[in-house]
């Protein structure tokens, strides 16, 4: 019986990975390869202003109608490997995969592992996901993974400004538990004691503030970080609501089959 | 099973947190793996999903 709460997660997580990767593709990726266009550009101030020169993968389809070939390294498992030339001498892609089996990979392990810690919470809290309830779990899941930690950390572009990496993974995991306590005393307890305390551990990450970088200086414009923010935010939140219905889905058919 | 609980969670009360401990812990592995592991091929891989979902990234 435990393991069939498993598996529902699993099948729930793995489809909206599925789900999320589209969603990505759509509105998410293209500004990151646009970002990656201005990236390491620094220290070279005739570059900027004029058109970068083209990176080696424009898996965008927002530029051009893609040729059958285009379509066929999209998918294929064998391609060349990309990410950030000279950054990591050592890094790659795993098992020399596309840049988006890469991306579809981590986006169903991703999704898989935010769906076992949903279900988690909800089995050890005693409240159950269904469909009718399902959309307010995977919402306040975003407000926990996203939107909380958001107000300190904004999702980043590739050549963002940002602190030093240890101390933001730092203070975001600690936000996201926190939202996530927080949330759970706000919303699922009854008292008032239970309330301010839910709102004083969502504030205290923010109150206390995430790491923030000294120089704010980036070649990336402005626009395209706004716009990235938003379309990160708003494929999230699209994301743990499918989450949230698919797991109350997979939820209900084993209390089905069980009964 | 035969304990019922408030909700319509069919198991037992025993069950319920094993469960909902192993969900937690192997949900928490993974989501550490592809989210904020520093390895480079793990970074690689999964850049554009870092990026979209926010982790704090490079």
């Amino acid at each position: 019986m435990i393991v069939k709460y498993l598996l529902a997660a699993l099948v729930a997580g793995l489809f909206s990975g599925v789900v999320m990767t589209a969603a990505q593709e759509a509105r998410v990726i293209p500004l990151i390869l646009h970002a990656e266009e201005f990236e390491g550009e620094e220290g070279d101030p005739a570059a900027t202003g004029t058109e970068a020169p083209q990176t080696t993968h424009e898996h965008s389809s927002l530029r051009s109608a893609p040729s059958l070939a285009d379509i066929t390294a999209y998918f294929s498992p064998i391609s060349v490997a990309h990410a950030h030339e000279g950054e990591h001498e050592d890094g790659g892609i795993m098992f020399g995969m596309s840049r988006f089996s890469g991306t579809l990979l981590a986006n169903l392990v991703t999704g898989t592992g935010f769906a076992l810690l949903l279900a988690g919470v909800s089995l050890l809290t005693g409240n159950a996901i269904t469909v009718a309830n399902g959309a307010l779990w995977g919402a306040a899941g975003w407000l926990a993974v996203h939107l909380l930690p958001a107000i300190g950390l904004p999702p980043e572009l590739p050549g963002f400004p940002a602190a030093d990496l240890g101390a933001r993974q730092a203070w975001w995991i600690v936000t996201v538990v926190l939202s996530g306590a927080g949330l759970y005393l706000l919303i699922l307890k009854s008292g008032i004691a239970a309330k301010v305390a839910g709102i004083g551990l969502i504030a205290a990450p923010q109150v206390y503030g995430a790491p923030q970088p000294s120089d704010l200086s980036s070649n990336v414009p402005a626009v395209l970080g706004a716009e990235f923010a938003v379309a990160a935010l708003a494929t999230t939140l699209f994301f743990w609501i499918v989450l949230g219905l698919s797991l109350g889905f997979a939820n209900e058919k084993i209390a089905k089959a069980a009964r | 099973m035969a304990v019922s609980n408030v909700s319509s969670v069919s198991l037992s009360l025993s069950d319920r947190l094993v469960a909902g401990l192993v969900a937690l812990l192997l949900g928490g592995f993974l989501v550490f793996g592809a989210g904020l592991a520093n390895s480079s091929v793990l970074h690689d891989t999964a850049h554009d999903t870092r990026h979209s979902y926010g982790f704090p990234c490079h």
